[in-house]
């Protein structure tokens, strides 16, 4: 069933023209925000990349201050074993017994898996395949006690770790489990929410006008004030929230 | 649409201005929201935030005033990135829409994200009515449909609630153990809810955005609810009003930056999700269908209103609630509706008629802290002058706030006020009741520095009985200007 139920389209969009007094017509002159020439959005992205370089040791400073004001328990270490250590140390100190994580270019850069099997930790990499049913995977995410993920980008501006869930990289991984660890590398970090959607505007047109199906901002942990606006940590989502800076 | 008391406004704000248990609560609005609020805002400086009121201002205007456009852009791509739109004119149509989907798919178990757009159509009912269970899932819509209640406040639903309510609402409901420890009321919400979440078959949310140039619903939420809602479930359906839609996504950053400082103080909320079609075919997890309803109900009388029309780029962040002295008196069922506060005094009457709510721009002192902090820089008080016109001025009887005698006698001020003649022949005959009356034993008022207290003066007795009258002094000042100060020191 793919028909509009409703109102049609026309009628509706006739009826908001009639309120406005307006007949149909592109904005004129045109939204300076909505030009998509691809090649003007790529010099403005090479703008904002040549910054985020020259800038990045103070930028990762900026973003460990903000992030941990927002609720991380953050962690920096350009080392990877120590990085390891660290997440071990994380996973002892819960008792961690089942973990998942995503299917993400880090972990190959951050090798968890053995070192956490070896203390008896089952590792879930939730990725799914023909053997691999999305159902079971499912399963997997509703028993981890802590949920593993990289980052797609970080804001410097909000503390928030972007996640943009495809393949490889679930929506649940990261708001199921009561515990959410997320790895960021120095070259995921953006400074501000401008070049973050800009960066995703050159993503979107560059695609041919593909957003994929989800962006998701994680800032600190869940949290609620609903009740006397007293704040309570770890409602629906997380309690807890790890965040290793990779630099 | 849900139902309409706003008729009471003024018995309903009579009875909450005499519970200690709402003034407590909110006391704590200025204490809390609004303390947060000023102090995210010194953050990044005065200068800096009213250039992002203007920015938000200025994209919101240019939204609606191109509305149409905006509108079938976002359809075209949301349908491109495999979604459905549906339009609906009116509440009615809303819940029949929705009934129709949850008919189609066999729908059993439904859990919901904040929406106050729901609220207005009042969606739940009509979900009821087709066999579905609906769970609230925010925290304080859970208190409050257990309660059977309606939101209190925009950001914070369930303000209204103690603890010690919350913990006997409960026990009574969820069959728990009494406790009224907030931690682990939270706690018990979490444990009922997360089954909820992974049996339901249809997640439902509302938008505080939509990006027309991707198709991208845009929800900002702190639990963790509005993720697991658009995620967990099978089908997941957006429902929200025609007004959200704004251009680029590059017009996000601004209101990301407004919202939720205005809202609770925070420099961002724990999530903003943006949701742009169903789940891909290669995704791990995520909904199979996405919906989008986009409602009228109204909206379009006040687009057609210039003079109503600002109204419109309200991002409900609640923060003219916060201050508003009224909302702080009466607080947010008085309203009768949906919409509380100094917004709601302007979008119920917009939406429900001013024959329904014709008392509820008149609830307001006009003293501009709404304006002031609104991140849109809406100018709510031009607004509700602009209401009381409407309703003074109404052929309709019906549509008038006051009835015939305080029309009168603003009709007989206006004429004194304008004739010196007039006004000082009046300050003498008030003057000479006043003497009549000191001198009568039974006086209709009792006299207390300088002021005239609870009197019941025939005809302005509903205004005099709650509200002091200062005493008319011996002299007027034009008298000590002729007699004294004409001539100069
Ligand atoms: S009118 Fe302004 S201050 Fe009030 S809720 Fe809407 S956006 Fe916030």
């Amino acid at each position: 069933m793919d028909r509009p139920l409703g109102v049609p389209k026309a009628e509706f969009l006739d009826s908001v023209r009639r309120a406005l007094d307006r007949k149909p017509a592109a904005p004129d002159p045109a939204y300076p925000r909505l030009l998509d020439d691809v090649s003007a959005l790529q010099v403005e992205a090479k703008r904002i990349r040549a910054r985020l370089i020259e800038t990045r040791p103070a930028l990762l400073d900026r973003f460990a201050e903000v992030a941990e004001a927002g609720g991380w328990n953050v962690h920096r270490t350009s080392d990877p074993e120590n990085a390891m250590a660290h997440i071990q140390s994380v996973a002892d100190s819960l008792g961690v017994k089942n973990a998942v994580r995503s299917d993400q270019e880090v972990f190959a850069q951050i090798l968890v898996d053995a070192p956490l099997e070896s203390t008896g930790i089952s590792v879930t990499t939730v990725s799914h395949s023909p053997d691999r049913s999305r159902e079971s995977l499912r399963s997997s995410i509703i028993a981890a006690d802590i949920g593993l993920t990289g980052a797609d980008y970080a804001v410097a501006e909000t503390g928030s770790v972007i996640i943009m869930p495809r393949k490889g990289l679930s929506r649940l991984v990261s708001v199921v489990p009561p515990v959410h660890l997320a790895l960021v590398r120095p070259e995921d970090l953006v400074e501000s929410l401008d070049d973050l959607f800009l960066l995703r505007r050159l993503e979107y047109h560059d695609k041919g006008g593909e957003m994929g199906s989800y962006l998701n901002f994680i800032t600190g942990p869940s949290r609620t004030a609903d009740i006397e606006q007293t704040l309570v940590v770890g409602v629906h989502g997380p309690k807890e929230v790890h965040l290793v800076l990779l630099g | 649409m849900a139902d309409i008391k706003t008729k009471d406004f003024s018995k309903a704000s009579a009875v909450s201005i005499l519970d200690p248990q709402l003034r407590r609560a909110l006391r704590q609005v200025g204490t809390g929201f609004d303390a947060a609020r000023r102090a995210a805002i010194d953050e990044v400086s005065p200068k800096l935030w009213d250039e992002w009121r203007e920015e938000a201002r200025r994209i919101k205007i240019h939204s609606l005033d191109h509305l149409d456009y905006y509108l079938d852009l976002l359809e075209q791509n949301v349908t491109k990135a495999g979604g459905h739109v549906h339009f609906a004119k009116d509440a009615a149509q809303a819940n029949d829409i929705m009934a129709e989907l949850v008919r189609t798919r066999n729908i059993k178990i439904a859990t919901k994200s904040k929406s106050m757009v729901s609220e207005e159509l009042s969606l739940n009912p009509a979900l009821e009515a087709q066999g579905v269970d609906v769970y609230e899932t925010d925290l304080g819509e859970y208190i409050i449909q257990l309660a059977e209640e309606t939101p209190f406040h925009l950001v914070a639903p369930a303000l209204h609630k103690t603890k010690e309510q919350v913990a006997q609402l409960f026990t009574d409901k969820l069959g728990i153990p009494y406790n009224d420890d907030i931690n682990a009321l939270a706690a018990a919400a979490r444990l009922a809810l997360r089954e909820k979440f992974l049996q339901a078959d249809l997640g439902i949310s509302g938008a505080n955005f939509l990006v027309a140039e991707t198709g991208t619903l845009v929800i900002i939420t702190n639990e963790g609810n509005g993720r697991l809602s658009t995620s967990a479930p099978r089908i997941h359906v957006g429902i929200t009003g025609m007004e959200k839609v704004i251009p680029s996504l590059q017009d996000l950053a601004v209101f990301l930056r407004l919202l939720p400082r205005s809202a609770t103080g925070q420099r961002i909320t724990s999530y903003v999700s943006m949701i742009t079609g169903p789940r891909r075919a290669d995704d791990e997890d995520g909904p199979e269908e996405f919906h989008l309803i986009i409602v009228d109900n109204g909206r379009s009388k006040m687009l057609a209103d210039p003079d109503l029309r600002e109204a419109l780029y309200c991002i409900r962040c609640g923060a003219c609630l916060n201050i508003c002295p009224v909302y702080q008196k009466v607080g947010g069922h008085a309203y009768g509706w949906v919409y509380p506060g100094p917004i709601g005094a302007i979008v119920t009457p917009s939406l429900v008629g001013l024959k329904e709510a014709q008392d509820l721009p008149q609830a307001s002192s006009l003293c501009g802290a709404c304006r002031e902090v609104c991140p849109v820089n809406i100018n709510i008080p031009r607004m509700l002058l602009h209401l009381r016109q409407k309703s003074a001025e109404s052929p309709d009887p019906s549509e008038r706030s006051a009835g015939l005698v305080p029309n009168l006698l603003a009709e007989g001020y206006t004429r004194v006020m304008r004739s010196p003649a007039l006004l000082s022949a009046s300050h003498k005959l008030g003057r000479w009741q006043q003497n009549v009356w000191a001198a009568m034993p039974f006086f209709p008022f009792s006299k207390k520095g300088g002021m005239i207290r609870k009197a019941s003066l025939p005809l302005l007795s509903r205004w005099t009985r709650m509200r002091d009258l200062p005493e008319l002094p011996k002299e007027t000042f034009r008298d000590i200007w002729k007699k004294d100060l004409k001539e100069g020191p």
